[in-house]
């Protein structure tokens, strides 16, 4: 259902954190500090969207998590970017590309 | 299974909680540290991350909103949605769960007997080592051993760790003022020890106590004799109670519900081995290697196979066979499972049950096909709903497990419904006296094995009926359904209600015709020659050895009873026998014919016999076609004489008369008999067995044994009973009575396994019957609404009533035409099966067939009857505007 229904803000979510992931596998953590860091603190990521869009996204078989050490040693639970995943994440960000180039357009117009 | 499942999901369920957990953790501890590094204290830090985080539990709930344990809440819906949906049609959940029931319960209890007969282990220590010994002699398959060849085997066998033999023993108990007639055991000193069992009060037998003959008054009572008999007394310990006119101590009680290793037998006293004569009237046979009368069972040594252990028994059974060759050759000792005297009984309990579980087993398939077959039909009308909801974006599969869910909850209500109802069945079943001097035992439990199977079988039940239908109703042409274009849609279905019908047809035909034959068997079984006339006698038994008579003792208080009985207004004969007809405990003995060679025990040929009295004949009516009755002066001190019957005087001498022929039973050293007459043929050990070679021998010139009185009353014998039993208690006030019973009575345990079979058969062939009617109905009503357009369009065209009538009715009685050919079919490969209930009935009879048969065409000629009428009020108008 989630697939058909996915409105603008719950679509960009999923293209932050897939694009994310294609760096390299990343905690929950990690990836609402490198969306800030990378967005210079313009993009702040609610963790009440977050974690429910990581199972989202796992359910799709876009992503796959795994337990592992972080870097101050603590147990994590790593998210890694899937074949599947990294095909999605080109569909979308094609995606996303077309629809932004046209608001731009819009924008321009008037 | 279901409740290992739950458990499964719920740990899963707390895995996935703990993971989350300490993930979001892991996010704070992240968020406080990052904080602290901007500078904050410690707590100000945490606060910090917790605000910017939200509320922990939001997140948690918005978590397991996607995640997978939504599965779960979603069979829960389904099932709120399932019992909406039943609820929302009382009538068909109240059939469909009442049909289940029927099915599943009689299912439930016919396993219940399976499962005491051959699954429970016996309740001993470690009972898979425990193993029972059977003989095979030239093929004849027969439990019991005689007391030296135990001793012989038990020495000199290496994979037993220990070798127990048993016997019945019928005892007269008086205690308390108290005088009872019941059954018990004489055991081996090591009979406890090895089974494993350990006293509940007092001591039990052992090996101390089976040394001397006759020197071990002692006796250890069944938990159930202690709390029925001597009210759950302590001090019962050390009590002396008289048993077979002896003195015993009661030594110990054995534990709750351990009633030795036959598993229909319950014995309520145990005896040293030793003190078999004292029990069994001085009848001392510890010695008599041609006496086979005791059980052997064992417990293989650890390790040992019962391959090892077989070839070990082969070894020492052909030493035996050589030393002793007049009583052993030709033997063999099988292992065999105990439990069914020896494994004997196995082959006929199994097939009784075989046959009764196959017949269950049908019954709940026909009502699978009923209820399948209602929900084919519900499924058609909510196609419009199963439509919607795919085009909402349901999966086929969640409507799938929906209906699923439907139907596996009607099985498990008709599953909860139906152990009901064995279990009142088996209650029945253990509250059954046989007519018959036996220490029965009929206790049938419903225990976690049989609940199990009721379960399981339950949810299989709902799978089994409910998925075709329901991946019928799911199988939808979306644009069609939603057009609401019935007519058209599910022609297409209709082979699967119509195969559906035929096979219901087919297997209420089967289950008629089983039933019907074993009536015509019962009808048969009042006309099957019995050499004797059960009409209007009674026999009463008793055993005077028991109260400690001697023979002459004996002998003068059964002539002074026959006298006193024959006295009595309403009596026309009197006699006395030892075993009265039809009963399965006549035993045979080698014949040795006067002047023919000698021949091994094992190959002489074999007739039962029977000691009766002067009066015997006459009182049972049975014909003497040749020679004299006995006399009262055929006495111990005259030449012994036999009556022989038909069938024993054709096959000796063929074509010559046998008066004054004479022979010797049992033995080539036995006394020699002398024929003095022939008597009619008859049925001795059953009612359908061939006819077979028998023998009266005088009671006057045999010693003393256990006796059956025979009255013949000029009328009804009812009233006799009474009085009879009156002068049995003024020949001896301490006498007790094993049996008082009519001769139909004694019939009717002959007839019981007919009986059974006729009523199972045909009442679940009625139910059977009434179920394919229904689903005829059902599904013919159906075909008629569907068809409402087309009838219409045949009306206004000019159809006339009888034409319709004939359309309809046609179309049904052409279903039920093709499901009674086949069930006809079915029946001539089936009942074969059944040769052995059939007395005197044909298992082909066509009769029968043809009965049955002309009976299910009318009742599906009726079921048809009513849709069809319904079809001609067609108005054409109505029809072609409905749509």
């Amino acid at each position: 259902m989630s697939k058909q229904r996915s409105d603008l803000l719950q679509g960009t979510l999923d293209l932050l954190i897939l694009k994310t992931l294609a760096l390299e596998p990343m905690h929950g953590w990690g990836i609402t500090q490198r969306i800030q860091q990378i967005s210079e603190g313009a993009l702040q990521v609610n963790q009440g969207s977050l974690y429910p869009a990581l199972v989202r996204l796992e359910q799709q078989g876009w992503i796959a998590s795994e337990w592992g050490t972080s870097e101050n040693n603590r147990q994590a639970k790593y998210y890694a970017l899937t074949k599947t995943g990294r095909k999605q994440l080109k569909e979308e960000s094609d995606n996303w590309k077309r629809v932004s180039t046209a608001i731009e357009q819009i924008l321009q117009a008037s | 299974m279901k409740l290992l499942r739950r458990l499964f999901a719920l740990f899963r369920r707390n895995q996935q909680e703990r993971q989350l957990d300490a993930e979001l953790q892991f996010h704070l501890q992240q968020a406080t540290e990052e904080n602290i590094r901007r500078g904050m204290n410690e707590a100000e830090a945490r606060r910090a991350a917790q605000l910017s985080f939200g509320g922990v539990e939001q997140v948690k709930e918005a978590y397991r909103d996607v995640s997978r344990l939504r599965w779960i809440e979603e069979v829960g819906q389904d099932l709120r949605f399932g019992l909406r949906m039943l609820r929302k049609r009382p009538g068909f959940t109240l059939i469909a769960i009442l049909t289940l029931s029927l099915g599943i319960g009689a299912n439930t209890a016919i396993f219940s007997l399976l499962n005491v007969a051959l699954l429970r282990p016996l309740p001993i220590a470690q009972p898979e080592q425990f193993i029972a010994l059977s003989n095979s002699v030239t093929g004849r398959l027969f439990p019991t051993f005689s007391y030296p060849n135990y001793k012989d085997m038990q020495a000199r066998t290496e994979v037993f760790s220990g070798l127990l033999a048993y016997r019945f023993a019928p005892l007269s108990l008086s205690h308390d003022g108290l005088n009872e007639r019941l059954w018990g055991y004489s055991v081996t000193g090591n009979y406890f020890d090895v089974l494993g069992i350990k006293p509940a009060l007092g001591r039990l037998i052992s090996l101390d106590d089976d040394r001397t003959r006759g020197a071990h008054p002692v006796t250890v009572i069944s938990h159930q004799c202690w709390q029925q008999r001597f009210g759950s007394d302590p001090s019962v310990i050390g009590k002396e109670v008289i048993v077979n006119g002896r003195n015993f101590t009661i030594i110990g009680v054995a534990p709750l519900g351990f009633v030795g290793t036959e598993i229909i037998a319950a014995p309520e006293m145990w005896f040293p081995m030793m003190m078999q004569a004292q029990l069994e009237m001085g009848d001392d046979w510890l010695d008599k290697r041609g006496v086979e009368n005791i059980f052997v069972q064992g417990r293989l040594k650890p390790g040992v196979s019962l391959v090892q252990a077989q070839a070990a028994l082969d070894a020492v059974v052909a030493q035996l066979a050589r030393e002793f060759p007049n009583n052993n050759e030709g033997r063999r000792v099988l292992l065999t499972p105990p439990g069914l005297m020896n494994g004997t009984m196995r082959a006929p309990v199994l097939g009784f049950a075989g046959v009764l579980m196959v017949v269950v087993g049908l019954v709940l398939l026909l009502a699978c096909a009923n209820l399948a077959n209602l929900l084919l039909a519900r499924a058609t009308e909510r196609r419009r709903e199963m439509a919607v909801r795919l085009a909402l974006g349901a999966k086929r599969f969640q409507l799938v497990r929906q209906l699923l869910v439907e139907s596996v909850l009607l099985a498990l209500a008709g599953g909860a419904l139906g152990c009901l109802l064995a279990w009142w069945l088996t209650g029945l079943a253990a509250t059954y006296k046989p007519p018959m001097d036996v220490p029965a035992n009929f206790a049938l439990h419903l225990d976690r094995r049989v609940l199990l199977f009721a379960f399981v079988l339950s949810i299989v039940t709902g799978v089994v009926f409910g998925l075709l239908p329901a991946l019928q109703a799911t199988k939808t042409n979306l644009v069609a359904a939603l057009k609401d274009e019935a007519s058209f849609g599910t022609y297409r279905n209709s082979w699967l209600k119509n195969s559906l019908i035929v096979f219901q047809v087919a297997l209420s035909l089967v289950l008629l015709i089983g039933g019907g034959l074993m009536v015509r068997a019962l009808q048969q079984a009042e006309t099957i020659p019995l050499g004797f006339d059960p009409q209007n006698a009674i026999a009463v038994s008793f055993d005077l050895r028991l109260q400690g008579y001697d023979a002459a003792q004996g002998r003068e208080a059964e002539k002074r009873l026959l006298e006193r009985v024959r006295a009595l207004p309403g009596v026309k004969a009197a006699g006395l026998a030892d075993m009265v007809p039809v009963d399965l405990h006549f035993s045979s003995s080698s014949v040795f014919i006067e002047g023919q060679s000698l021949e091994r025990t094992a190959n002489t040929p074999r007739a039962m016999s029977n000691r009766v009295t002067p009066g015997y004949f006459s009182a049972m009516q049975t014909r003497l076609v040749q020679g004299r009755e006995f006399t009262e002066q055929d006495n111990d001190q005259a030449p012994p004489v036999v009556i022989v019957n038909e069938t024993f005087a054709r096959r000796f001498w063929p074509n010559e008369s046998p008066l004054h022929k004479r022979f010797r039973l049992g033995n080539a050293n036995a006394p020699l008999l002398e024929i003095v007459g022939v008597a009619q043929d008859g049925k001795y050990a059953g009612l359908n067995e061939d006819p077979k070679s028998f023998v009266y021998r005088s009671l006057w010139q045999s010693r003393l044994s256990s006796s059956s009185l025979i009255v013949r009353a000029e009328t009804e014998p009812q009233t006799l009973i009474a009085a009879v039993r009156r002068e049995l208690q003024q020949l001896d006030p301490h006498l007790p009575i094993a049996s008082t019973k009519t001769m139909t009575e004694q019939l009717s345990f002959a007839l019981l396994p007919a009986r059974l079979a006729a009523s199972a058969l045909g009442s679940f062939g009625l139910l059977a019957l009434a179920l394919a009617a229904i689903g005829l109905y059902g599904v013919m009503a159906y075909s008629v609404a569907q068809r409402t357009r087309e009838l219409g369009i045949r009306i206004a065209l000019g159809a006339q009533a009888s034409d319709i009538h004939k359309l309809v009715v046609g179309q049904g009685l052409k279903l039920a035409s093709i499901g009674i050919a086949l069930g006809l079919l079915i029946s001539l490969a089936v009942m074969r099966l059944m040769k052995n209930f059939l007395f005197g009935v044909s298992a082909t009879d066509p009769l029968t067939f043809v009965a049955i048969g002309v009976v299910l065409l009318l009742v599906a000629l009726l079921a048809c009857y009513l849709p069809a009428r319904r079809a001609t009020k067609v108005d054409p108008l109505i029809a072609l505007r409905t749509e």
